[in-house]
């Protein structure tokens, strides 16, 4: 799986493997060897690429690395794999909360239509002889509220169906 | 020399040019305060004032265009003279005479004169009822019911204007006659939105003119120069990205006569202060176009060539003291070029860029007018002008050679600016050549497009080499595997 | 160290005859391997679209470091079973970089019979997870699997070394702290269903991926409900409900992602310390090897010209050079790693069996790598030979070759044949690896001995019933049992049924080598110890 900048929109993927005489840079259609950078400030190093060395200012602002070089200024987005990959259609599914345990609700919190939170109690329920609140699993909106104050209900029973916001 | 009848002067404006003024209050010995908005705590002239007023909107630039909340900043400042800068109110007449009236002393001209040449036809009625020519054209105001036969009759191509306003809002070209009504109803749309002015004229568009203007200069007493000429052809959306003086496309003959044709429309405003005369140049030809009433974004060029601080005049001026030197006195040395910093997107249409500025470094050797400082942050709620980069040398080459240098030695981190398209300028071989008039980015779309893919390859692997993420991914790989790369059996 | 003065004469007509033979021998498999590994019906790529599913050589790609060596273990497995239509028996294994990590790949192949299991896919997969044991390396299974194909369920399913050797296989690694990790691209059913759920992680694809002991159609069976497979044992329902899923992926690329991220953190003992210097290439091309195996399997060669093609800058310091000079014995450097090297320069006598016994406890002892290098007859038979005890010396360095804890790794350059392929490290002695040339022949006779040792025999029992073979009769008992002989002696036969990890082009020898050793330090080497030699 190779690394992914994005820049101006455009992805450009690239991978760096490192040798005995520095880095090789992999870029779709060509090896640039040996890279190198020596960073000599805060925010300033050189870059030394194929044999040449370039002045480089920069600074990293999270996944943004903000570039000045040869008079040119540009800005490059890393792409984590593991969330550009995740942002793809995990939003459709509802999300039920379920019973941890079989008990009783003692109250309820939320009403069909109501924003909620990860973390928003939804209810309360009684179960072993101890109180438990019952928590949203993420941020969603309430769907549907499938039990009564005073009903009883069995382990893994749905209680509060959620639907995704903003998806 | 005598004392100034002043020792505070307010700044009703912001940026670049507020750090500007400041600069030569400083140098005049008098105290700076400013009036500002809270998006504008952390920029250079706010730092730099003596006294900082804030002030409050129901926008920031609400706020700056509060004539009240102005004059009751200077009040509270003792400030006894007030300089506008250029934009926000600085063509105001009623603001000029509100200060005025105040007992302030309005660093500009007079009321009535902005009254007058603020107002594009009405300026542009004077300057041709005086003689002095002007681009044809029909005014809406003159019989609204015949306005569109009448730019019609003008034939094609035609830019339809709003008869207040500038900065090119407004503007639309119609080379399609077909396509004139809805021209003239989208520009009045604008119009009213802008400037709550919807009043419109139509004038004959020349294609590929030129766009120069001429700076003067007057006194209380009636003494009037002018300081030369700038070229301000090269222009995005009909705003002017770089500025020179003097301009490669004049003749001494024609340099003569339009200098003296703008001392002459200065004179007939019976206008005191710095002011610009602007005019269309085509060929050995020139029209009138209007006059701007205050200091210009582009002043520095000026300043450069003449050795003089305009916004120092323009105090004395305010001061009634009289001119100290005669048309004869001024002499043009060298070749300037104002370089704009823009917040924008050249390559995306020039699409205004926003973000913070995380690291800002100025060539030294060259004059910058910054109206940034690190750490600032770069919103929407203005004008996308960041700061300015002058440069002054004995011959137009070296100063375009050193204008490239300075504008890819300035290092700006954190917002996208237009700093490689003025690079790419610059080093363009029609610009050198002096061969450009307002057209000359349109017709090059290949100037702000650039080279999306050129040096690429430093920019990935410096971004590579500083990512924790890859260089990891790079090191964790064991040695033998690494030099064995893309092996299959 | 001495460098090996080739004696080759790249020039000789001999030598030209065998490059043309070779070459045309490694296209060949070339040709083979591509097709076990690309060429599907396009029906078959046609559904995997259709499901959303990527081709396992793409899932694999995006799952390996970029610009690092993939060892494609037996990619012909099976290429002489089932009509030949489950290439690669429908898995592909491999060594492979990982983040930066040596790991196993295990993958079922559903654009062959839905990735259904044969019973040579069980002994591929089996085999992969007891490199892994040896080796201590992670494991990445990436599971798209039909479950068992029934029809043969009789040669996968009950025996010690069937479907039941993989799920005791993962506990095993579990046991010694070697990590795996488990994507669920496709249904796990039945004995699939423990592969993610023994891994210490496993990632489910939503939509695709599912984990249960019985599908659908199993369920509906058995009780009457109806349930689809998302709701039965989907990503969602494992990794929010039963707890058996681990991470939820909303992509195949998005679980190789987190796959990736779960391997990165793994940790990484330190190797097992052998002499190593900075490596350096081969002084002789590689490709010569092509002039120097001969064109006929009983063609003589020295191996020294073998060696001198693969090991760092062709150097060798031989050891007993002059004596018992039928098995060439000496240490060379692969990629700086010190290995000692036993190659047959001959048939297998007394002597030689003693040089052998003798220099392997000596590399047992010096912490270095065996290497194996077979063409070998077997050993030598006969009177006189047998009243030197030449059964004695030959279990001496059989003996050696069980007892040594060091890595050993086995090429069968040309002919393996008797108790030649045993004593030289077959697979039987647990080996690490064991590559095949393609040229080579592997049976406990060779072929024309074992036809003839036939046809004699039948010839004999006709004789007692009274009957006489014309020659033209023998020859007709003869041919068939030549033939047949023939086949099943070949590197093919061999790789379909994994006796080998896999055939090598014999110029990538070197290499593969290289990772297969750099795989074997992952695990620790015991100390030495033996059994008792006969003396």
């Amino acid at each position: 799986m190779y690394h992914s900048f994005e820049v101006d929109g455009v992805d450009h993927t690239l991978w760096l493997s490192a040798s005995r005489h520095g880095y090789r840079l992999h870029l779709r259609d060509e090896v640039i060897a040996p890279v190198a950078f020596t960073q000599r400030s805060e925010s300033s190093g050189i870059l030394t690429i194929a044999g040449q060395s370039e002045p480089v200012r920069f600074v990293i602002e999270g996944e943004l690395i903000h570039l000045h070089i040869r008079g040119t200024t540009r800005t490059l987005r890393y792409i984590d794999p593991l969330r550009s990959h995740a942002a793809g259609n995990n939003g459709a599914c509802p999300l039920v909360a379920r019973a941890p345990m079989p008990g009783m609700v003692v109250a309820i919190a939320v009403s069909p239509g109501d924003s909620v939170s990860a973390g928003t109690a939804l209810m309360m329920i009684e179960s072993m002889k101890l109180e438990t609140i019952i928590r949203s699993p993420q941020d969603g909106i309430v769907e549907r509220i499938h039990v009564k104050e005073n009903e009883n209900f069995e382990h893994d029973a749905a209680l509060v169906t959620l639907s995704k916001e903003g998806f | 020399m005598q004392q100034l009848p002043f020792d505070t002067v307010l700044i009703a404006n912001r940026g670049e040019i507020a750090a500007r003024i400041i600069k030569t209050l400083r140098k005049l010995g008098l105290r700076s305060a400013i009036a500002y908005h809270e998006i504008d705590a952390r920029t250079p002239a706010v730092s730099m004032a003596d006294l900082a007023i804030q002030i409050t909107g129901s926008t920031p630039i609400a706020s700056y265009l509060d004539t009240g909340q102005i004059i009751a900043a200077a009040d509270q400042a003792r400030a006894g003279a007030l300089h506008p800068g250029y934009g926000l109110l600085s063509e105001n007449a009623e603001f000029a005479r509100a200060v005025t009236d105040a007992g302030i002393a309005f660093i500009g001209p007079l009321p009535d004169t902005i009254e007058l040449m603020g107002d594009k036809i009405r300026a542009r009625n004077f300057v041709q009822s005086n003689g002095f020519p002007v681009a044809i054209c029909v005014t809406e105001e003159d019989d609204p019911a015949t306005f569109a036969s009448r730019a019609q009759a003008m034939g094609a191509p035609l830019l339809v204007k709003p008869s207040a306003g500038g900065g090119g809002k407004g503007m639309r070209i119609v080379r399609d006659l077909n396509t004139l009504e809805a021209a003239i109803e989208q520009a009045r749309s604008e119009a009213g939105r802008y400037f709550g002015d919807a009043r419109l004229y139509a004038e004959r568009y020349l294609e590929y003119p030129r766009h120069i203007e001429v700076q003067v200069l007057g006194d209380c007493l009636g003494n009037l120069v002018h300081l030369f000429e700038r070229e301000c052809s090269v222009q995005r959306r009909f705003q002017k990205i770089i500025e020179e003086a003097p301009s490669p496309a004049l003749s001494q003959e024609v340099r003569a006569r339009i200098c003296d044709t703008a001392i002459r429309i200065a004179r007939a405003a019976n206008y005191r202060n710095a002011g610009t005369v602007e005019f269309i140049v085509s060929g050995d030809d020139f029209y009138f176009l209007e006059m701007n009433t205050r200091l210009q974004v582009e002043h520095p060029v000026t300043e450069m060539i003449t050795g003089l601080d305009l916004v120092a005049e323009q105090i004395y001026a305010a001061a009634g003291r009289e001119l100290a030197f005669s048309q004869s006195d001024i002499v043009s040395n060298g070749h300037a070029i104002e370089l704009r910093l823009y917040a924008e997107a050249p390559e995306r249409g020039y699409v205004p860029t926003t973000g913070k500025v995380l690291l800002l470094e100025y060539p030294n050797d060259v004059r910058i007018d910054s109206g940034i400082m690190q750490g600032q942050h770069i919103t929407p709620a203005f004008d996308p002008m960041l700061a300015k980069i002058i440069v002054h040398s004995p011959s137009r080459m070296e100063s375009a050679l050193r204008a490239h240098r300075a504008v890819r030695e300035l290092v700006l981190l954190g917002c996208e600016t237009n700093a490689d398209l003025l690079a790419r300028i610059v080093s363009d071989e029609a610009f050198l050549g002096g061969h450009f008039h307002v057209g000359y980015l349109e017709q090059n779309p290949h100037l702000a497009a650039g080279n999306f893919a050129a040096g690429m390859s430093a920019f990935l692997a410096s971004a590579a080499l500083l990512t924790r993420p890859v260089r990891d991914s790079a090191d964790a790989v064991p040695e033998l595997h690494s030099a064995l790369g893309n092996w299959r059996n | 160290m001495q460098r090996i003065g080739s004696a080759a004469d790249v020039d000789s007509q001999e030598f030209r005859r065998n490059d043309l033979h070779n070459r045309q021998l490694a296209a060949e498999l070339k040709v083979r391997q591509r097709s076990a590994r690309f060429e599907r019906p396009e029906k078959d790529f046609e559904r995997l679209r259709r499901q959303n599913k990527l081709f396992v050589r793409n899932r694999i790609a995006a799952l390996l470091d970029p610009e690092t060596p993939f060892l494609e273990l037996s990619t012909l497995a099976a290429n002489k079973a089932y009509n030949g239509e489950v290439p690669g028996a429908a898995q592909v294994v491999g060594i492979g970089i990982v983040a930066g990590r040596e790991v196993i790949i295990h993958a079922d192949d559903s654009s062959v019979k839905s990735g259904a299991w044969y019973p040579l896919s069980v002994k591929k997969i089996v085999r992969a997870l007891d490199i892994a044991i040896e080796n201590r390396l992670p494991v990445v299974h990436l599971c798209d699997c039909a479950g068992g194909f029934l029809p043969l369920q009789a040669e996968f399913f009950a025996d010690r070394y069937h479907a039941g050797r993989i799920l005791r296989n993962q506990s095993i690694l579990s046991k010694m702290g070697v990590p795996q990790v488990a994507i669920v691209m496709g249904h796990c059913t039945a004995a699939g269903a423990y592969v993610p759920a023994l891994s210490e992680y496993n990632i489910v694809v939503e939509g695709t991926g599912a984990i249960f002991l019985g599908g659908p159609p199993v369920v509906k069976a058995a009780t009457g409900e109806q349930v689809s497979a998302e709701e039965l044992g989907g990503a969602l329902m494992h990794t929010s409900v039963s707890g058996t899923g681990d991470y939820f992926a909303t992509s195949e690329i998005h679980a190789i992602a987190i796959a990736r991220n779960i391997v990165a953190r793994f940790h990484r003992p330190a190797k097992s310390c052998i002499n190593r210097v900075a490596p350096e290439p081969p002084v002789y091309d590689a490709s010569e090897l092509y002039g120097i195996i001969p064109k006929d399997a009983r063609g003589q060669f020295d191996m020294r010209e073998i060696i001198a093609r693969l090991v760092d800058g062709s150097r060798f310091d031989e050891y007993q050079p002059h004596y018992a000079t039928s098995l060439v014995c000496g240490f060379a450097r692969l990629y700086g790693y010190q290995v000692g090297i036993v190659a047959n320069n001959g048939v297998l006598f007394g002597d030689s069996a003693l040089k052998g016994a003798h220099f392997i406890q000596i590399c047992d002892k010096n912490r270095t790598p065996l290497l194996f290098l077979q063409n070998v007859t077997g050993f030598m038979v006969g009177r006189e030979y047998e009243r030197r005890g030449i059964t004695k010396d030959g279990a001496k360095l059989i003996m050696a070759v069980s007892s040594a804890s060091v890595p050993k790794f086995t090429i069968i350059c040309n002919s393996s044949h008797g108790a030649g392929t045993y004593a030289m490290s077959g697979r039987a002695f647990d080996p690490r690896f064991v590559f095949s040339w393609p040229n080579s022949q592997i049976s406990a006779m060779g072929a024309e001995q074992a036809a003839g040792v036939l046809t004699h025999v039948k010839a004999r029992q006709l004789a007692r019933t009274g009957g006489r073979l014309s020659e033209q009769e023998l020859a007709g008992i003869r041919e068939p049992v030549l033939e047949e002989y023939r086949e099943r002696s070949s590197a093919y036969y061999a790789t379909s049924e994994l006796w080998d990890d896999g055939i090598l082009d014999p110029v990538d020898t070197r290499t593969a080598l290289a990772i297969a050793l750099s795989a074997s330090l992952n695990a620790p080497i015991d100390a030495p110890q033996y059994g008792v030699f006969r003396l």
